[in-house]
């Protein structure tokens, strides 16, 4: 049982660890998006939808 | 971004990946480090359709948008994959990689369910910001699961060359993906911060095809050398 927890509580620490690096990473971050594989050029942001503006 | 320069990153990572395929194929590898493998071709398979798309529709197109982000999602969790393999590898010995792929579903199943909470309230391309989202989120798992498993090879004394210096590569690329994304934000109107994202995606099949060549299977060296704290 407490090793179950064990395993449990690790993923979360990595899963809250992880969210609270990108929350640092991307806190001033004017680019919502990360490019984060392959070398292909990265396409610039979206327009936004003219059916579906945002809130 | 002018064609050529970023035609010569593309056809550099394409070169590289074809590299990383064959040296491991060569040197009997390819089974040994599938995950590694098989994102590297992925990753191939997702630049030749982003070339493909890119030349058919142009950079500021909508189908260019949506291809880049779904691949670059399917490529963070085949990395995300690859990361996992090489903790599994490290964690063998002291029996614990069945842990390892049970904290690997948990940490996939959350992230997902994660991203899937915070875009869940909006209504606009619910799928592509949900991809984005995951990617994203998947993306500093991978880092701090990498850090996780340098911190675990220095004091397990991991002594095989090749897992070593392969984590050290991945290490390398998250900080240095980090970084550009810092220097994109800070520097956006300089142009050339728009090549470190592509020069980037190169490094990784570089630097696994050069561990491969320069090293075999038994080579062995000792990582806690690297620490400069004397103890």
């Amino acid at each position: 049982m407490s090793r179950k927890l064990g395993v449990l509580v690790l993923a979360m620490g990595i899963l809250v660890g992880a969210m609270g690096l990108k929350t640092i990473v991307g806190a001033n971050a004017k680019t919502p998006v990360m490019m984060a594989n392959g070398c292909s050029p990265v396409p610039p942001p979206l327009p936004p939808d003219p059916k579906n503006p945002p809130k | 971004m002018p064609d050529r320069i970023a035609l010569i990153i593309w056809v550099l990572g394409i070169t590289a990946d074809v590299c990383l395929i064959a040296t491991s194929l060569v040197r009997g590898s390819f089974f040994k480090y599938f995950f590694l493998n098989f994102y590297v071709i992925l990753a191939m398979s997702a630049d030749l359709t982003r070339q493909y798309v890119l030349r058919t529709w142009g950079l500021n197109s909508v189908e260019y948008h949506y291809v880049y982000y779904y691949t670059d999602c399917l490529l963070t969790i085949a990395l995300f994959v690859a990361v996992i393999s090489l903790a599994s590898r490290v964690f063998a010995e002291l029996k614990l990689d069945k842990f390892v792929r049970v904290i690997a579903v948990l940490l996939l199943l959350g992230t997902a369910g994660f991203s899937y909470g915070v875009v869940a309230q909006s209504a606009q391309r619910l799928s592509t910001s949900f991809t984005n989202e995951l990617s994203q989120n998947l993306y500093f798992v991978g880092l701090v699961l990498t850090y996780l498993l340098w911190g675990a090879v220095l004091k397990l004394h991991e002594t095989r060359t090749r897992l070593v210096q392969m984590v050290l590569a991945l290490g390398l690329y998250f900080s240095a993906y980090a970084g550009s994304y810092a220097l994109v934000n800070l520097a956006s109107k300089y142009e050339v911060v728009l090549y470190l994202g592509p020069l980037l995606g190169c490094f990784l099949p570089i630097s696994w095809s050069l561990t491969m060549l320069r090293h075999s299977e038994d080579s062995r060296l000792t990582p806690a050398r690297l620490v400069a704290v004397p103890r």
